[in-house]
């Protein structure tokens, strides 16, 4: 409050000053008339020259002051009577009231002129800051939090006295300039109350950050010399700003995760080469022993253990080499147009011993619905369902299959009752090597299969996924996208 | 007829890189009555074949060096009777057929049971022997099946089977290939003529009817057997014991 009163002391002194200046000068001019006994219009002109420059190097008011005494002036030592306030010849009405339009019309204008031009250089100026802004804003160091960098860069690049940003994202708030001013309150309260907003003081500039079309923060402005014009601008850069450095850490966040599913990737293919090998060897060496012959019973039965077990490893180990391979996308499909309920016929004949004694109860709304794919993998994603469904569900009860085609989409499913899948675990039974806790005991299995069917619904543009309610079992699903089935 | 002694022993030749897999294999094919002979890679194979006469090759398909197309493609151009078999570590379909299309007569997977590999390098000898004589119209009888040409008949259990004269083209064509595989390519070329490359359901309809004709169960065929990605092979002609003595196949 001191400081406004201070200021406001000095505006009246400063005005006062100024007025009284002009006042001396058109004083001095009537002076020098006088002596020179140069006549009324000539005074007049004179006048109406140091009105404008009052009205040019000072202001408006100060030139009404300086004119008001120059009117004066002129009455009292030009107008005849001289020496009287009083104006005999009406012609003198009309000149002196000529002058007082004429000194104010002008002044009006040149002050309007000169804050024009004050105005584009302010402009000018604003339009370097916002260009350095940006510039700056570009050069951000990708490694740091945005949030802080963006307003120490437009405290110090701009006017601002303080700034105040709210990172949604990250739900937090930076801010910088000016001590004990709220902002970072004010600007988290922008966002919630999703508004744009200018406080009546014209000193506080609220804005939300809006890249696109949802907004992802918001930013307070505080400062004298702040237009809303700024205002917007400032806060259009901090939102590119900000969005460009949440990109570019969504993209290293995905380079990441790509190269470590690399690395597990090459990782899994050598370990599942090198299995192979030793492999080969034990398997020729066990069936040559059993094709040779001359073995007794009980001889017999260790190599049968041997060969079956080895054939089991490479079963695995071919499995963990089929996801690798799927994951790194390195699977060369062979596509062709699948024809679903007879690849499920054939499935259901060719793995009837897999079902685990259930019976099927195959519904299919559309004979004709067929993908583009890949027939084998395409099986084999069925089959996993299949084969999982017989694993969970309750002994003796049927396992439901349907194929339905939904809005350009082949849909297959497959219910099983029994076994419920836990909320939580309904994405992560997807991911590899990932089992469910409860399910370690209950059946046998290596937490690959979901998987595969995962990557094999994504090479084909599809989607896997689960439905769940205790009570009433469990559905697994995987849509493709539908084509059409030329009759041959 | 179509059909090799079950005595008859030949030479072998195992190339492969793994020393561990050349001594099991050489145990093994040496236990069961094959000669034997090694090379490490292709390039040492190739002169061992000049020097001396073999029956067939065992080709590791990723070997140092020429590599095991490479060497298959050179030894096919050298020797083109000999039967040439691949083996392979990975399951890719693209590297069979690669393998075939360099003209090896039939591929395995790493690891194989040693009764399936002998069988295999019976059916890709016999093709070698039988291409000098060529008879096309030879009666051939595979299992239950048995195929006149000559009076276009197909009985099963001595019953006649009634084919289309499609299905009977195909049919001959597997079964004078038995044991080998016949990429779909091939197939569809050799029975609809050249302009049928790419046709696969067409290939496919025609093999699930030749099945239930043919096959007690037609889910769980036992004659004309699928290669995944690759094509169609019809079961080679003698399942019967590998070695005198041997187990025999129940």
């Amino acid at each position: 409050m001191h400081s406004a009163a201070k200021a406001g002391l000095e505006s009246t002194f400063g005005f006062a000053g100024r007025s009284l200046a002009g006042s001396a000068a058109v004083l001095a001019a009537a002076y020098v008339a006088l002596r020179l006994q140069v006549n009324f219009s000539t005074t007049g002109f004179l006048d109406l020259l140091i009105v404008v420059l009052v009205a040019m190097l000072s202001g408006f008011w100060e030139a009404t002051v300086t004119s008001l005494v120059a009117l004066t002036c002129l009455n009292y030592f030009f107008v005849p009577p001289v020496h009287t306030f009083y104006v005999a010849d009406p012609q003198n009405w009309v000149a002196l009231v000529t002058f007082e339009s004429t000194a104010l019309l002008v002044s009006r204008l040149s002050i309007q002129m000169e804050k024009q031009a004050r105005t584009a250089i302010l402009e000018r100026r604003g339009m370097e800051k916002l260009y350095e802004l940006s510039r700056r804003t570009l050069l951000m160091d990708p490694q740091r939090l945005p949030g802080s960098q963006i307003v120490a860069q437009i405290l110090d690049v701009t006017e601002v006295e303080a700034v105040a940003l709210f990172d949604a994202a990250r739900a937090s708030e930076d801010m910088a300039g000016a001590a004990g001013a709220d902002l970072e309150a004010l600007a988290r309260d922008t966002y919630l109350g999703d508004r744009n907003q200018d406080d009546p003081d014209g000193t506080t500039w609220r804005r939300l950050l809006r890249p696109g079309t949802s907004s992802i923060g918001a930013i307070v402005l505080r400062g004298e010399n702040l237009s809303p014009l700024l205002a917007d601008s400032i806060a259009s850069l901090a939102a590119i700003a900000l969005e460009r450095a949440r990109a570019f850490e969504k993209q290293s966040h995905a380079e990441a995760a790509r190269q470590s599913e690399k690395l597990r990737t090459a990782v899994l293919d050598a370990l599942a080469h090198a299995f192979k090998t030793p492999l080969t060897a034990i398997r020729t060496a066990s069936s040559g022993l059993l094709e040779a012959g001359h073995l007794d019973p009980a001889q017999e039965d260790l190599v049968t253990l041997i060969d079956e077990e080895s054939e089991k490893l490479n079963a695995l180990s071919t499995r963990l080499l089929q996801t690798a391979k799927l994951e790194a996308s390195e699977t060369k499909l062979h596509k062709e147009t699948v024809l679903i309920p007879q690849l499920i016929q054939d499935l259901l004949a060719e793995h009837s011993d897999q079902l685990g004694g259930h019976r099927t109860l195959v519904s299919i709304s559309n004979q004709l619905c067929a993908t583009y794919g890949d027939r084998e993998l395409l099986g084999t994603a069925i089959m996993q369902f299949i084969d999982n469904a017989a694993k969970y569900s309750t002994p003796g009860s049927p396992i439901g299959i349907a194929v339905d085609d939904r809005d350009g989409e082949v849909v297959i499913s497959v219910h099983n009752e029994g076994s419920e899948v836990r909320p939580e675990d309904r994405e992560r039974i997807f991911e590899r090597f990932y089992r469910s806790p409860g399910s370690n005991h209950r059946a046998p299995g290596t937490g690959l299969g979901l998987s595969i069917i995962k990557e094999a619904a994504e090479v084909h543009r599809g989607r896997a996924w689960v439905n769940s309610e205790k009570g009433k079992g469990t559905t697994f699903f995987l849509s493709l996208p539908r084509a059409e089935w030329r009759t041959q | 007829m179509n059909s090799v002694s079950t005595s008859s022993r030949g030479k072998v030749l195992i190339v492969d890189d793994e020393p561990s897999i050349r001594r099991a294999l050489r145990t093994t094919f040496g236990t069961l009555g094959f000669d034997t002979a090694e090379a490490v890679t292709g390039e040492q194979a190739l002169p061992l074949l000049r020097s001396s006469s073999f029956d067939a090759v065992l080709l590791d398909i990723n070997m140092p060096g020429m590599g095991g197309v490479e060497a298959c493609r050179e030894i096919r151009r050298q020797f083109p009777r000999l039967a040439v078999l691949m083996l392979t570590v990975r399951d890719n379909e693209d590297d069979k057929v690669e393998a075939l299309e360099a003209g090896a007569d039939d591929y395995v997977m790493k690891p194989f049971p040693i009764r399936e590999l002998v069988a295999r390098v019976r059916s890709a000898v016999r093709r070698s022997h039988s291409s000098t004589t060529g008879n096309t119209n030879a009666v051939i009888t595979i299992g239950d099946i048995t195929l006149d040409p000559a009076r276009r008949l197909v009985q099963k259990n001595g019953q006649a089977v009634h084919l289309t004269p499609k299905e009977f083209d195909l049919l001959h064509y597997l079964m004078q290939h038995a044991g080998l595989p016949m990429m779909h390519a091939r197939l569809l070329s050799a029975v609809w003529g050249p302009d049928y490359g790419g046709e696969l359901e067409y290939l496919r309809t025609f093999v699930r009817q030749l099945r239930k004709k043919l096959e007690d169960d037609a889910a769980h065929p036992k004659y004309l057997l699928t290669d995944s990605h690759i094509g169609y092979r019809f079961r080679e002609a003698q399942e019967s014991r590998l070695v005198p003595g041997g187990k025999s196949d129940h």
